[in-house]
């Protein structure tokens, strides 16, 4: 039971970090991000494939910077475009992150995957105590990177994409450089992509394509959507929110004793889809709507006006 | 050796033409690109096969019948969740249509499983003809989308309804002004893409076999397509059909077959950096 707990805690921390990053990109900025998954798997990649050469830390930091990097590059090839395209670029980024992820074998072991990598602090820890252990990590994780998100958010740079995601044409005219915000929230929320990959390999220890589907994409944008679009807070809880009820799924099987591993998986993956449709038809503002500053939080003097 | 590639290409590229006249079409009236083209075409493919193989109709029957039941999917679907977002903007209608294709893709592989199935058709034994290899699914494919495409294009050049689906393309505010109702050219235009993915699933079907991420794996060539004739344009569409089919096969000349897909991702990267309006972007509403 420790161990089945244990699993879930990590599995949401990497969902909870995946959808932070997508908010970033989303939620704050208004950036459509269709190819989360190649980011996150890229991170996983880079993490997976360094470790064993850097250290822990460092192929953490180096799954950020990979992401990072992934994202500079292919938002300051599209991101001018209209959101249809950006979605559209970027749900091929993440095709063409798995065809290369299955066909490269000799960096990426093709289908088989990467296996036996080693895990933070293994020689420290007893294996005994792991298990309950990396939980920790992983929640600090989420918490240091929910904090440093939290700060952009309230920094005039999260203003400011605030500002390019509601109307661009006012923030240029205003004289900020709308290209350049856009590529520092694309490449922002990659970098933590990036490093929700690297919590996956390290706690699977092995990874292959078949782990990076679509499905990763969904549960994102279902969980941003679910915590309200541009709220950190919100994000966690929707995370928690889903993937808690992803896991019941798993007890319908045994119950259900008709519904086999492939239709529990497309059960799943369709009632994310119909949770996103429902959502954006019955609550499109989420369950916590995104902060609003007022004029008294900045002039605690001032006469409430709107 | 290149004869068979061309051949084999503009087959593939003429098998991607309906998808991506469905979503440019669609895009066209409503501005926005429908991620579910994918797995519409999935799910026309299951309903053909269910007719072929479990009920024993005859193949074009059996297209027929996928096609109504695609097209009243469509309009049930702009009912329920597209009409009701049209105000909302296009972020909200293609994050729905991505969820609605989750939906459609995973109610098919809850019926039907992650197996491959096959049309009853006898196999025809492949025409030869100065060292070219024709199949007979080749020719079924080729016939069945120039005929969809002569129609299509009559339909939307020669008849009130086209003239209608244009002047709401251009300027719906001015098309309601003249009595064109939005809506109900939208539903049409739903219901006339839901025929077309419904057909090419039959015919991806047939070039295949018919399994849950049937539709999946043409979505990338199917959007590369219509964004090369410049989303909106229905000619342009099936121009663009063309290039990326020609080129997915000619790009075997020099890559590994595991890289086609990486091909149409290329062509939409350059092209939208060249030419964001496509090759008849220009001419995307045509008057």
């Amino acid at each position: 039971m420790m161990i089945y707990l244990s699993t879930v805690i990590v599995l949401v921390s990497v969902a909870a970090l995946v959808g932070l990053g997508l908010n970033f990109q989303w939620g704050v900025a208004g950036l459509v991000n269709f190819g989360v998954v190649g980011f996150v798997a890229l991170g996983a990649y880079t993490a997976a494939l360094s470790v064993s050469h850097v250290g822990w830390l460092s192929a953490m930091v180096l799954a950020a910077a990979v992401s990072a990097a992934a994202s500079t590059i292919l938002a300051f090839l599209s991101i001018r475009l209209a959101d249809d395209y950006l979605a559209i670029v970027t749900i091929g980024f993440g095709e063409v992150i798995n065809i290369l992820l299955l066909n490269e074998d000799w960096l990426t072991g093709g289908a088989l995957g990467i296996a036996n990598i080693p895990r933070p602090l293994s020689s420290i820890i007893p294996a005994a105590q792991y298990d309950t252990i990396l939980p920790l990590l992983a929640m600090l994780l989420v918490a240091l990177t929910f904090a440093a998100l939290e700060t952009l958010v309230q920094s005039p740079l999260g203003r400011a994409l605030r500002a390019v995601r509601d109307d661009p044409t006012v923030v240029s005219a205003l004289g900020k450089p709308v290209l350049v915000l856009r590529i520092k929230a694309f490449a922002v929320g990659g970098a933590v992509m990036g490093i929700a990959g690297s919590l996956h390999a390290f706690y699977l220890t092995y990874i292959d394509p078949g782990q990076f589907t679509s499905i990763i994409t969904a549960y994102a944008f279902m969980a941003v959507i679910l915590g309200g679009r541009g709220s950190n807070l919100g994000l966690l809880i929707g995370a928690c929110t889903i993937m808690s009820l992803i896991e019941a799924t798993r007890f319908l099987k045994d119950t259900l004793s008709i519904v086999d591993g492939v239709q529990l998986a497309a059960l799943r993956l369709g009632l994310v889809g119909l949770g996103i449709i429902l959502l954006l038809l019955l609550r499109p503002q989420g369950l916590l709507a995104e902060p609003h500053k007022r004029i008294r939080d900045f002039f605690p003097d001032s006469e409430e006006t709107h | 050796m290149l004869g068979q590639l061309i051949i084999n290409g503009l087959v593939s590229g003429l098998l991607l033409a309906l998808p991506a006249l469905a979503l440019t079409l669609v895009f066209g009236i409503l501005k926005f690109p429908n991620f579910a083209v994918g797995a519409t075409l999935t799910f026309g493919g299951y309903a053909a096969w269910v007719m072929n193989h479990q009920v024993g109709a005859p193949l074009f029957v059996a297209a027929a019948v996928a096609a109504t039941i695609a097209a009243g999917l469509a309009i049930v679907c702009d009912r329920l969740i597209f009409e009701r977002l049209r105000d909302a903007g296009s972020i909200a209608l293609l994050v729905a249509s991505l969820g609605l294709s989750l939906v459609l893709e995973n109610i098919c592989r809850f019926v039907f499983g992650n197996s491959t199935r096959n049309f009853d058709v006898e196999i025809a034994r492949p025409i030869r003809w100065n060292g070219l290899r024709i199949n007979h699914e080749q020719i079924v494919t080729a016939v069945t989308v120039i005929l969809c495409v002569i129609i299509l294009q009559l339909l939307l050049s020669a008849s009130p309804l086209g003239r209608a689906m244009r002047a709401t393309a251009d300027n719906p505010a001015l098309a309601a002004v003249r009595g064109i109702e939005r809506n109900t050219v939208a539903r049409i235009t739903w219901a006339l893409s839901g025929v077309l993915l419904a057909l090419s699933g039959v015919l991806a079907g047939l070039d295949r076999a018919v399994d849950p991420l049937l539709g999946w794996s043409y979505q990338l060539p199917v959007f590369a397509a219509a964004i090369l004739g410049g989303l909106g344009s229905p000619i342009g569409a099936v121009f663009g059909a063309l290039v990326i089919g020609l080129a997915e096969e000619l790009s075997t000349l020099v890559l590994p077959t595991n890289y086609r897909q990486i091909v149409s991702f290329a062509i939409i990267l350059l092209l939208l950096l060249m030419r964001t309006r496509g090759l008849f972007g220009a001419k995307a509403v045509r008057k």
